[in-house]
């Protein structure tokens, strides 16, 4: 029987369409997963390795969680939904082989359904355009196995759930909400991640298994990425076990509370209210009034309030949707655990960030509801067979289908006013009283609500043409991976084309929506225009009557037709052409559109045209006048300049070569020099200028340039500049014409190039390079520079750019600011300006330096002052420590800047150091348990002013470690002194996971620290930071602090004794070679393994055991393992001998019961497997090798162990 | 007043059935019996009247107004109860009934009140208005039906079929509804039982695979068969000969035996006794094609 069941389940399913759209859907999406999830592969990971299809294949799983609902959910609801109910249940059937055959049978269907993911990803490997060198061989096995590990259990755990709420509740929406309920488990547990919470049980707790293959794989080199299959073990297994588990324990909770009846518990209601009609009377004698019956426009708009307020009754009074509005108010306390957080940081509860959080976790729910609900809404005459009733009603499919569309925008509206309260209750929560409920409104009604619109008419229109709901739902769902994803994935967007058009633009305290609100109005309007078009054909063809296929709806669209629909479509399009028109016109004349993928060929282009230049000398710039007149409000900026050029060559130089930076609203409108010159303009589409000099310029002579230049922003300004707006303008010196072919145009990423036929490009140049050792940070227009700019900007703001204020005066509505340099600064700078409050304060040297105080300031948006004392102190903090440790501060002021959020880092420039909104001002620290990251990155921007602008680094490998690296050791060395080890062991810790995270995920080769290479972040700040702290650990920081003492005295730029010999710049082998001055022999070693390879400790107490011999006299007896590895040039880990001083520690219990270190010393290491005795005068709870992790070990939870002890021949417990 | 006017309608469906073969009826005011069997071809009918479906070749028209093509204007005058139909379950007789009601017309929401509550009372659900419909009976749902159907004064009501699957007392009461509305309204009735017709309709057609078979005032059709049917009390296994020799037009079973009506012209003797004429004869009559021969 049970058989027989299956087997009219498989058939029954067979000849289903939806069965073959899901498929047919899945395997589309397959086929181009690993793309969208993860992009192309690279040489060092490839698209096809294991981990990747593994977890390409969990979240695809996660993804069809909607296709197991409907396979899965409707198979025994169809039952009850088709009222066959009765006729299946009267037939001998048993429990067990009812829903066993229609589990079974409906499980092997999905999973023929989910096959197309296998086999798409399978096909995915061998498309035509494919790159060959992205992939691995093909391996049956990469792909089964996580089919089995991953997906199986999965849809086996989601379809079992589904099942059984399918049966017991007889009702399909309660499936779709189970789904909702499973998404948001997922948006969770990722939430959970994001925090620092207990990352093995949430790997445990994902479904999707996809933080368990993360966690797995997090530490892994590229080389075990490529080769080694996710194993099946750990955490993942315990997680699949898991979830089969709970899947189990649904069916059978499922199998016991079926309820094997046709009507469940409704049958006595039923049979009162029959007696009770036949109780009374007929109604013959009662008569009839008769209303006046009117069609007329107020009819029409009556008839329209009253079917959407019918349908959204209706909603409001699915217990589901209260499911839905409560998990969507419910995100916002579930993540307000992670709120932003930057360096461990959480933010204040500022109402933008507030309400993307919300938008970023609600947007599935609303794509859900608008998906689930266009369908329910068009279908419900339909669903409920209302339909030949409802149908002869005398009103329009357009007020009706218009209705409708109201009833969902209502019930829209709501959820998104419901999620406002929550946030204003979440930010009370956090005592946070400035609310802000215009901004909530605008940016959810202008914002994702405005998309909802489109999206919903959009839904409309494929529900009423499509006529069949599951079709419509998959149409939806490719319209919008096509017709937003795949156009983004591709390169190939613009807003005429990309649905929607975008989003609204960034919030920024300081600059508001700034201008690019009008853009972004217009091309939603556009796109609104273009949604009632079809929403409103639709309403011509959409099924009414009882004949429904689509020839028969084609032929009554005549009779639909109306003139007022007809003017409306017409309206519709006209607007659409309009503002089309419009944005093209904006997008494409008045502004250079380019597509992403035009823009690759022009820089491509341009080092193909251009590259020969790139040595062709040219003079340094040493010196830079200045005069930039600002206008924020359009934000557009006049400039006239002057350069000083020198030929620092040993040969004439007969042409300079101009570059205009590149940007298509910037204009050089004159360039002269004080000789006479011509002007070659072969080049002009790369904005290349050839000036050949009447008379070469000779070896040691100088010549003045100047230059006018403006910058006009025109176009709708939907463009990415966020450099200058209205309030908060940054930009730096890249602004201005530079000399020479410009290598930082070129095409960076390795296949981009390849596509364009360019090899690939080093990202720095090789230490030993003689033309970049004798570049700077500046590249090669000159390094240091005189400084002297005069910048004026709207009266209502602020000015400012490197040096001292040498005056200050106002015209009419504008204020001018000059300011010049007291000594040469980098050929580095930028112009600030806003309107800023500013906060001022003097660091005073101590009484032994014979210095002048230096002008502190902050300059501040009003309302960002909560952490303005932290950096302040961080200032004077860290001037006081640099100036004692390393050399005098060279400036006499030092200012701080805050920009808007757009771009989130702050950056050193001489003298001042523009900060970014999101980042300091923003930070909610908590003192207990946060490291006071306001006060860590002033310091490590004040550390620049050394490192980087005291040592300017050769431009080679290696460059970043010393501006970096070094900044990193002096913030670390300050965050010590004024906090303690621990903050500072903390901040180290944190760094140390972003190197192994960073290590895992690099596309080259993983560099030593001393050859770091650009865009090696992870090494630079976090080995950077974790090998300086442990390299003052091993020498102590005075040695250090002497080491670096003694590298400024031999580089810094103005009167280094080794830089005024040399025209090259400082290496990281300079500064190594002051570390080995003073380091111990015993110790050389450590520089070695820290700077000039890749080395990695795997070390692990094995066991440990303490014994009493004398009163207060315990020896302890701990046997650790060491493993020393050494990556190798072809990137796989070598085992090295050990011949290492490392920490031992030995742990008791203080007072308050908590863990205290009693012991910490290095014992030199000689064996992997050693042991090591110790006496201590405290009882020891713990002991372990490295157990501060001062060393880089991917495994640090395993260093340290419990101490089991004797005491006089007695165990203890 | 205005008459239907059904004029050679004809509708083949795309499985190629014939559910109407140039079908031409002129329907007074007052209550109008369709009467066919299953598949006849009356629903059909009746869904073309009520704007539901196209039909293939003909004319439909209601006073000056063209039916098949100004279906709005129809929609605005027509009442209609379907054969089949559902109800949202989740919502009350008061709520779905009012919203009909604006959607047919009645903007004051005083009037729709009134009217609302009229045909609540009418239909015997007053008492039930505030209950959901989804715990409706059968019968409580047909009046439902018919209380919808009769929301905004229509002046052409189309029932399909609203006695199929009632208990005779829900029956007895619908009819008692049906009753009053043929006053001063066309109404059209379909229905496979012969009482309907009998009890209700003072004009009715019959109609078969998608042809009229006959449409008559009820009592000359009787009048027009009176004399020639007689009945005979037969055994079971003699069916099927007197099958092949005479016209039966009906079977009964009586006490085990079977009575048998034949149609004939002449008294065929040999134990046949004449016997009055009914309604239900006429429609065998014709249903079996016997009035032809």
């Amino acid at each position: 029987m049970l058989f027989e069941l299956f087997k009219f389940e498989i058939k029954y399913r067979l000849k289903r369409s939806e069965t073959y759209v899901f498929f047919t859907a899945l395997l589309l999406y397959s086929l181009i997963a690993v793309e969208a999830l993860f992009g192309n592969g690279t040489e060092l990971i490839r698209a096809n390795a294991p981990f990747i299809i593994a977890k390409t294949m969990g979240v695809t799983t996660a993804f069809f969680m909607a296709v197991v609902s409907m396979v899965m959910g409707v198979s025994v609801l169809r039952d009850f939904e088709h009222h066959m109910e009765s006729l299946m249940f009267i037939n001998p059937i048993t429990k067990k082989a009812y829903l066993g055959g229609r589990f079974l049978g409906s499980f092997v269907v999905l999973l023929g359904i989910f096959s197309a993911l296998l086999i798409g990803l399978i096909i995915g490997n061998f498309l035509p355009w494919k790159d060959p060198a992205t992939l691995l061989p093909f391996h049956f096995w990469s792909y089964l196995q996580p089919f089995l590990t991953v997906v199986l259990p999965t849809i086996f755990f989601g379809g079992s759930l589904f099942f059984v709420t399918g049966a017991l509740s007889r009702r399909i929406m309660v499936v779709y909400v189970q789904g909702i309920l499973l998404l948001i488990l997922y948006i969770f547990t990722l939430q959970l991640t994001a925090g620092s919470g207990n990352k093995q049980i949430i790997a445990i707790l994902d479904p999707f298994s996809f933080q368990a293959i993360g966690g797995i794989v997090e530490f892994w080199t590229p080389a075990e990425k490529n080769t080694r299959i996710v194993p099946f073990e750990g955490i993942l297994l315990y997680s699949r076990l898991l979830w089969i588990g709970i899947g189990m324990l649904s069916l059978i909770v499922g199998y016991y509370r079926f309820n094997f009846n046709v009507v469940t518990g409704k049958a006595g209601k039923k049979a009162s209210t029959t007696n009770q009609s036949k109780a009374s009377t007929t109604g013959a004698s009662i008569s009839i009034p008769s209303p006046a019956i009117r069609f007329d426009l107020q009819t029409a708009i009556r008839q329209l309030a009253s079917h959407s307020w019918f349908h959204i009754r209706t909603i409001l009074k699915e217990s589901s949707f209260w499911a839905i509005a409560a998990c969507a108010v419910a995100t916002i306390f579930i993540n307000s655990i992670s709120l932003d957080i930057k360096y461990g940081v959480d933010s204040y509860p500022a109402t933008y960030l507030i309400v993307s959080q919300l938008i970023e976790l609600s947007v599935l729910f609303f794509l859900f509801i608008i998906l689930f609900y266009s369908g329910e809404l068009v279908w419900k005459e339909r669903d409920a067979n209302f339909h030949q009733v409802f149908d002869t009603v005398p009103v329009s499919s357009f007020i009706s289908l218009t209705g409708k569309l109201l009833a969902l925008l209502v019930i829209l509206a709501f959820l998104l006013l419901s999620m406002m309260a929550a946030g204003m209750v979440f930010q009370a929560f956090n005592e946070y009283y400035i609310f802000e409920p215009g901004l909530y409104f605008m940016e959810f009604f202008t914002g994702i609500f405005f998309f909802l619109v489109l999206l919903s008419l959009v839904a409309f229109f494929f529900q009423s043409v499509l006529n069949n709901k599951y079709v419509a739902h998959i149409a939806m769902a490719v319209f919008l991976v096509v017709g937003i994803v795949v156009l983004n994935l591709s390169g190939y967007s613009h807003p005429l084309y990309s649905f929607g058009g975008g989003f609204l633009p960034m919030y920024s305290e300081m600059n508001s929506y700034g201008s690019f609100l009008k853009g972004y109005l217009w091309i939603k309007s556009y796109w609104l225009w273009f949604s009632i078009m079809l929403f409103a054909s639709a309403t011509l063809f959409i099924a009414r009557g009882t004949e429904t296929d689509f020839k028969q709806r084609w032929k009554s669209r005549r009779q639909r037709y109306t003139k007022p629909l007809g003017r409306l479509i017409a309206g519709a399009f006209l607007f659409f052409v309009f503002s089309g028109g419009y944005i093209f016109y904006n997008t494409n004349i008045l502004s250079d559109f380019d597509f992403p993928s035009a823009e690759k060929v022009y820089k491509a282009n341009y080092e193909k045209a251009l590259k020969k230049f790139e040595h062709l000398p040219q003079p340094k710039i040493t010196a830079v006048n200045l005069n930039v007149d600002l206008y924020p409000s359009e934000r557009n900026f006049i400039a006239k300049g002057s350069f000083t050029l020198v030929n620092k060559h040993d040969q004439a130089i007969p042409e300079i070569h101009i570059q205009k930076a590149p940007s298509p609203d910037l204009t050089i409108e004159r360039i002269e020099f004080e000789r006479a010159s011509e002007a070659d303009n072969t080049y002009e589409e790369y904005g290349y200028f050839i000036h050949t000099l009447d008379t070469p310029l000779q070896p040691g002579d100088s010549l003045k340039m100047e230059f006018r230049q403006t910058y006009i922003t025109q176009g709708l300004e939907t463009g990415l500049n966020h450099d200058i707006v209205q309030n908060g303008t940054f930009f730096n010196n890249n602004y201005f014409p530079t000399l020479g072919y410009h290598p930082d145009i070129e095409l960076e990423d390795k296949s981009e190039r390849e596509e364009q036929g360019l090899k690939p490009r080093a990202r720095r140049a090789s230490i030993n390079d003689p033309i970049a050792l004798k570049q700077g940070m500046a590249n090669d227009d000159g390094e240091e520079i005189r400084f002297e700019i005069v910048v004026s900007t709207d009266s209502s703001q602020t000015a400012i750019a490197p040096g001292y204020l040498e005056s200050h005066w106002t015209e009419g509505d504008r204020s001018y600011f000059r300011y010049r340099t007291n000594q040469p600064i980098t050929n580095f700078y930028s112009v600030t300006s806003a309107d800023y409050k500013v906060v001022k304060d003097r660091w005073t040297p101590s009484a032994n330096h014979s210095q002048d105080p230096v002008e502190l300031e902050i300059y501040y948006q009003k309302g960002h002052e909560y952490n303005l004392k932290r950096m302040m102190k961080g200032l004077k903090k860290s001037l006081g420590y640099f100036n004692s440790h390393f050399s005098p501060y060279q400036y006499p002021q030092l200012r701080i800047m805050e920009f808007p959020r757009y771009r989130t880092f702050a950056q050193s420039f001489a003298s001042t150091i523009p900060f970014s909104e999101a980042i300091g001002f923003m930070m909610d620290i908590d003192d207990e348990k946060d490291v006071d990251m306001a006060f860590a990155i002033t310091a490590h921007e004040v550390a620049h002013q050394w490192w980087g602008h005291q040592v300017n680094p050769a431009n080679v490998q290696g460059r970043s470690m010393i501006s970096e690296s070094l900044a990193q050791y002096s913030a670390l060395m300050v965050l010590k002194k004024e906090f303690s080890d621990e903050k500072a062991h903390q901040f180290v810790q944190r760094e140390m996971r972003r190197y192994l995270r960073g290590r895992s995920d690099e596309e080259q080769q993983e560099m030593p620290l001393a050859l770091v290479e650009s865009g090696q972040d992870y090494i630079h700040y976090g080995k950077g930071a974790v090998n300086m702290y442990a390299l003052q650990d091993y020498i102590s920081e005075d040695s250090v602090n002497l080491a670096l003492k003694r590298f400024l005295r031999d580089w810094n730029n103005i009167d280094g004794l080794i830089k005024l010999r040399t025209d090259r710049y400082a290496t990281t082998n300079d500064l190594i070679g002051y570390f080995r001055e003073v380091t111990p022999d015993s110790l050389q070693y450590v520089l070695e393994d820290l700077f000039e390879t890749i080395t990695l400790h795997d070390i692990q107490a094995v066991s440990g055991s303490y014994e009493s011999t004398a009163s207060q006299q315990f020896e302890v007896n701990l046997e650790v393992d060491v493993t020393k590895l050494r990556l190798n040039k072809s990137g796989i880990e070598d085992t090295v001998e050990v011949h290492d001083w490392i920490d031992i520690g030995v742990y008791a219990e203080d007072k308050n019961g908590s863990q205290e270190l009693i012991y910490l010393k290095k014992h030199k290491i000689t064996e992997p497997l050693t042991n090591i005795e110790i006496t201590v005068d405290r009882r020891p709870t713990k002991a372990g090798i490295d157990p501060l992790h001062k060393l880089i070990d991917r495994e640090p939870d395993d260093n340290v162990i419990g101490l089991s002890g004797k005491e006089e021949g007695r165990e203890s417990p | 007043m205005n008459n239907l006017t059904i004029s050679k309608l004809s509708k083949t469906y795309s499985n190629g059935t014939q559910a109407l073969n140039k079908v031409s009826l002129d329907i007074p005011t007052g209550m109008f019996g369709l009467l066919g069997p299953n598949g006849a071809g009356k629903s059909t009918l009746m869904r073309t009247i009520a704007t539901l479906q196209e039909a293939d070749e003909g004319t439909v028209t209601f006073g000056e107004l063209d039916v098949l093509k100004d279906k709005n204007e129809v929609r605005k005058i027509i009442g209609y109860l379907p054969q089949e139909f559902g109800l949202y379950p989740r919502t009350t007789a008061e709520v779905l009934l009012d919203h009909l009601a604006v959607l047919k017309g009645i903007r004051n929401s005083k009037e729709r009140k009134e009217i609302v509550e009229g045909l609540l009372q009418k239909t015997n659900l007053y008492i039930h208005r505030k209950k959901k419909l989804s715990t409706y009976s059968g019968g409580m749902k047909q009046r439902f039906g018919i209380a919808q159907a009769l929301l905004a004064n229509p002046k052409l009501i189309i029932v399909d079929e609203p006695t199929a699957g009632l208990d005779p007392t829900e029956r007895n009461r619908f009819h008692n509804i049906l009753c009053e509305l043929g006053e001063n309204t066309v109404v059209i009735l379909s229905t496979h039982i012969v009482e309907d017709v009998k009890e209700l309709c003072t004009n009715m057609a019959i109609i078969n695979n998608g042809e009229v078979l006959l449409q008559e005032n009820p009592l000359r059709a009787i009048n027009r068969i009176k004399g020639n049917v007689y009945s005979k009390t037969i055994r079971k296994e003699e069916l099927a000969e007197y099958k092949r020799s005479y016209n039966v037009i009906a079977e009964r079973l009586f006490q085990g035996k079977k009575v048998i009506h034949v149609y004939d012209e002449r008294d065929p003797g040999k134990g046949f006794t004449p016997v009055e004429a009914s309604l239900n004869d006429v429609y065998f009559t014709y249903i079996f094609g016997a009035a032809a021969q």
